[in-house]
């Protein structure tokens, strides 16, 4: 059985109900035959309702008013008038909708942004090891180099246009010095090795 | 203290649309819980003017950070928080000092017993409240603001821990003692 100074720990919790039913069980009964202990718990409850007879109310005649009036004359919150100016011009074909469109414009535009800069990114790591031995005092022969690597069955005037075709789609580069490039030939698939004549790498 | 699961379908709604910038929607919250909020700006700073200030700087924070208000607390708890952050910030800011103004003061200055009319139950009765107040003065805010919150807001346990961010068993033992050291008060009034 818990003495009064056990039970005065948790006379306040017991007087809020704030207790495991065990322990409300236990004050109760020493409640039951301990005077001390029930005129402390009634000073509790005096406390109580003295604290909510001085409590001032103040009042709250436009107070909702005033914080409307404050957060009205916030600036808005930016996702906040991006949707708002999407539900504008977009009212009729909801704010999901656009904001999907918002978000595929925006993705589309990082990408052909970001595509160049990617693909000069990737190939500057991809083709550390240099594999072409074409190098670029080479480069008056190279109209004639590549044509000798394109296949035999493409005509010698498409075989010159081919090696001269500045449209072609460049795949990697197989040298560590920016001045040899080698790409597929969109339309016959032909690797081709390219050397830019404005590049004279120190040997 | 309030389960959020059990927060019902129309604050959420309401929450939903005050987040995308609807001020009238969050005009229904602020009028559901002022009351509430005030009151715990109150039981820090235990001045009115203090309190009504800091309880619309509470709502306006509440509604630029709505999108940080995880639905998994309640509502009101999170409200609850922010004001008594903003009292016990204030009241370390400016230190304690109560000035009264105006009504105020004449309503305080009317609570003093006079020599002539009142009776010797009234003239205590009004000894009771203004020791009290002076007692609530020296408590330590956190202290303050527990045994108010409890006494005055009726909030429980579970929901003082959650707005003052301390843990249960703090909440008990300042309650404790706060308690303690107003009853040594009432005791002292009682016996003179």
């Amino acid at each position: 059985m818990s003495g009064c100074n056990e039970i005065g720990l948790m006379l306040g919790a017991f007087e809020d109900g704030e207790l495991e039913p065990h322990e409300m069980q236990e004050v109760a009964f020493h409640l039951a035959r301990c005077q001390a202990c029930t005129a402390e718990i009634s000073g509790i409850a005096t406390i109580g309702r003295e604290l909510r007879a001085i409590a001032p109310a103040p009042s709250l005649a436009g107070f909702a008013a005033k914080v409307k009036t404050r957060i009205d004359n916030l600036p808005a919150p930016l996702t906040a008038r991006i949707s708002r100016s999407i539900s504008r011009r977009f009212g009729a074909i909801g704010s999901g909708l656009a904001w999907g469109g918002a978000i595929a414009a925006v993705a589309a535009m990082a990408t052909l942004l970001m595509t160049p800069y990617a693909e000069r990114f990737t190939n500057q790591y991809n083709n550390a090891a240099p594999t072409v031995a074409m190098l670029a005092h080479d480069a008056a022969r190279v109209p004639d180099e590549i044509a000798k690597v394109l296949p035999e069955a493409i005509p010698a005037d498409d075989r010159a246009t081919l090696a001269g075709d500045s449209q072609a789609v460049i795949l990697r580069l197989e040298s560590e010095i920016p001045s040899v490039a080698v790409w597929n030939e969109p339309r016959t698939g032909t690797p081709v090795i390219w050397v830019p004549d404005q590049q004279q790498p120190q040997l | 203290m309030k389960n959020p699961a059990r927060q019902n379908g129309d604050e959420a709604e309401l929450i939903e649309r005050a987040r995308s910038g609807d001020s009238e929607a969050f005009g229904v919250l602020v009028e559901r819980y002022q009351r509430r909020v005030v009151g715990v700006a109150m039981a820090v700073v235990h001045n009115e003017d203090d309190a009504l200030e800091l309880a619309q700087e509470t709502f306006v924070r509440a509604f630029e950070n709505l999108s940080k208000f995880e639905s998994r607390s309640s509502f009101s708890t999170w409200l609850y928080r922010i004001a008594a952050n903003l009292a016990i910030d204030f009241w370390r800011r400016e230190g304690r000092r109560t000035v009264l103004h105006g009504e105020d003061a004449e309503i305080e200055i009317g609570r003093m017993p006079s020599p002539q009319g009142d009776s010797f139950k009234a003239a205590s009765r009004t000894e009771l409240s203004g020791r009290l107040k002076q007692a609530l003065e020296e408590l330590t805010p956190e202290h303050r603001a527990v045994i108010l919150l409890r006494e005055v807001e009726g909030l429980s346990y579970d929901e003082i821990s959650e707005t003052l961010q301390c843990p249960r068993g703090t909440v008990m033992s300042r309650l404790h003692y706060a308690r303690g050291r107003l009853r040594e008060i009432l005791k002292d009034i009682g016996e003179n």
